[in-house]
């Protein structure tokens, strides 16, 4: 292997299946294609071990939100699988909620700007990053500190308007 | 110097700027009052866009096991064959199964006991998993201090671009570094060669969440295998590297015997070069047939007491199992019954019709 996958692994594993949860926003679909990644790794050795698993990575999640509408029904039985107990239930929908509303203002992003702060908050540097977007190295900055802005403002937006709604 | 650019205060703080950019904007902030004001709201934004992110991230799971094993040749190289060679490799193959079945098991008997009776070596993947958030809190760390007072703090170079740089440089100077780490786990299983790197499955799937029997059907996109008559207890869900879905259904055979019946569907991507290594015989089961008897007979006596003084021995590892693969689905059944009975069992086994 060109360079210890398993190191890789022990430091990367998480980062990924983070970077793929936002994008899939189902956690064992996340670890599916996070462990698909790796697994497509050790066949394919790649120099770069870890920029390499986040493109593979993203190009998986492309594909898989392509197939979501054909499985939805599939998926739509997955989540009625009870998952735990009553008593974290309560819990469980106050997370929910945030997580929803995290998820909305990440979908007010241009794919470019979502990206990039994707990526940058799963550990990659802002040379990683340019090389993974296509965007100059330069622009990184300008593009993150866009995606910031934006995703605080949205998420306060739905917050308010949440509010409103609720009376 | 004109004002700085939100896109620069950014890579500023972000610790990615060049050190002679650095100095640039450190010189302007010291005499700036209106950008440094605008530094620290870009500070907080950063820091809520980070707590937001925290927000939206997956629940925290144990690191699923992961080894880079040892390395064999891949299953297709026999395809390869010439014609005229191929009875030669069918003596080959008909001899090497032999001597294993012959010697096998000593050897693996052996090994098992050396190798449980050595002090258990913590390995790399089981290290603690929070290195991969240290490494990023330092990080963090290392870029709030290198970028908070501009004017006391002159040029700093950002010293976490050299980290990572070390980081990448050194994870690319560690060539076959997984197969040097191999040699620190006991593999009762061929030598290593050239080829292709496999999964040790002797590590434990680790057992997910219970499912219901639709759930498993969906994952493995067929009916499940299990033995007809006993009794489902408890159908799980698993995860192994290698495998696009594994569920594992136990079953009651009497009142104190409980079975594991594995099903596992192989990763379509890894097909033909993720080998798992407690499945050697491949081309063989490739076509369909039962493994020759791949017993892992652990020899409970000989093994427990080091075992135990180490502290680990598994549940699983006094449990013996077989494996065949049936259409897409490797079939493992295992539990505290010999293996022959296991074998046996394994022939039985039917898709479970909803």
């Amino acid at each position: 292997m060109p360079q210890d996958l398993a190191e890789v692994y022990r430091t990367t594993y998480r980062a990924l299946v983070r970077f793929l949860y936002r994008k899939v926003w189902d956690a064992e679909r996340a670890e599916d294609l996070a462990q698909e990644a790796f697994a497509r790794a050790l066949v394919h050795k790649p120099e770069n071990a870890r920029g390499w698993l986040f493109i593979v990575a993203a190009n998986m999640a492309r594909d898989d939100a392509r197939r979501a509408a054909r499985e939805r029904r599939h998926l739509t039985l997955l989540k009625a699988e009870p998952q735990q107990g009553n008593s974290a239930a309560e819990e469980a929908l106050e997370v929910e909620s945030d997580r929803a509303r995290v998820q909305a203002a990440l979908d007010e992003l241009s794919p470019r700007d979502r990206e990039a702060l994707l990526l940058w908050d799963s550990g990659l540097s802002y040379e990683e990053i340019a090389a993974q977007t296509g965007l100059a190295r330069g622009a990184i900055g300008t593009t993150l500190s866009r995606a910031r802005r934006r995703l605080a403002q949205a998420f306060e937006a739905g917050k308010s308007g949440e509010h409103v709604a609720r009376g | 110097m004109s004002h700085v650019d939100d896109g620069t205060l950014h890579a500023y703080l972000d610790g990615e700027l060049a050190p002679a950019e650095a100095q640039g904007v450190d010189a302007h902030l010291a005499q700036c009052p209106a950008c440094r004001e605008r530094l620290d709201v870009e500070r907080a934004l950063i820091a809520r866009a980070g707590e937001l992110l925290a927000l939206a991230a997956p629940p925290e799971r144990e690191l699923p096991p992961f080894r880079a094993g040892h390395v064999k040749p891949p299953a297709r190289a026999w395809w390869r064959v010439r014609q005229p060679l191929a009875w030669a490799a069918t003596v080959v193959v008909a001899l090497g199964i032999g001597t294993y079945l012959g010697t096998g098991l000593e050897l693996l008997r052996k090994s098992e006991t050396a190798a449980d009776a050595e002090p258990v070596r913590p390995s790399a993947l089981e290290a603690p998993l929070s290195s991969e958030r240290a490494r990023r809190e330092s990080r963090v760390a290392v870029r709030g201090a290198a970028r908070k007072p501009p004017a006391a703090q002159p040029a700093v170079p950002a010293p976490a671009t050299p980290n990572r740089a070390d980081d990448v440089a050194q994870q690319r100077d560690a060539p076959v570094a997984a197969h040097a780490e191999g040699a620190t786990y006991p593999v009762p299983a061929p030598a290593p060669q050239a080829g292709v790197v496999s999964i040790d499955a002797r590590r434990d799937v680790l057992k997910g969440a219970p499912i219901t029997l639709d759930t498993a059907r969906m994952l493995l996109g067929r009916d499940p295998f299990a033995v007809p008559g006993a009794p489902i207890r408890a159908v799980y869900r698993a995860r192994e590297l290698g495998y696009s879905a594994v569920v594992i259904l136990e079953q009651t055979l009497d009142s104190s015997t409980v079975i594991e019946v594995v099903n596992r569907r192989r990763s379509p991507f890894a097909l033909d070069e993720v080998v798992v290594a407690a499945a050697p015989a491949d081309s063989l089961s490739a076509r369909g047939r039962a493994q020759p008897g791949r017993a892992r007979v652990v020899d409970t006596l000989a093994v427990a007491p080091a075992a135990k003084a180490a502290g680990r021995l598994a549940p699983y590892e006094t449990r013996n199992w077989e494996q065949r693969r049936l259409d897409n689905l490797e079939i493992r059944i295992s539990g505290p019954l010999p293996n022959d009975s296991l074998q046996k069992l394994l022939q039985l086994v039917q898709p479970v019709k909803p």
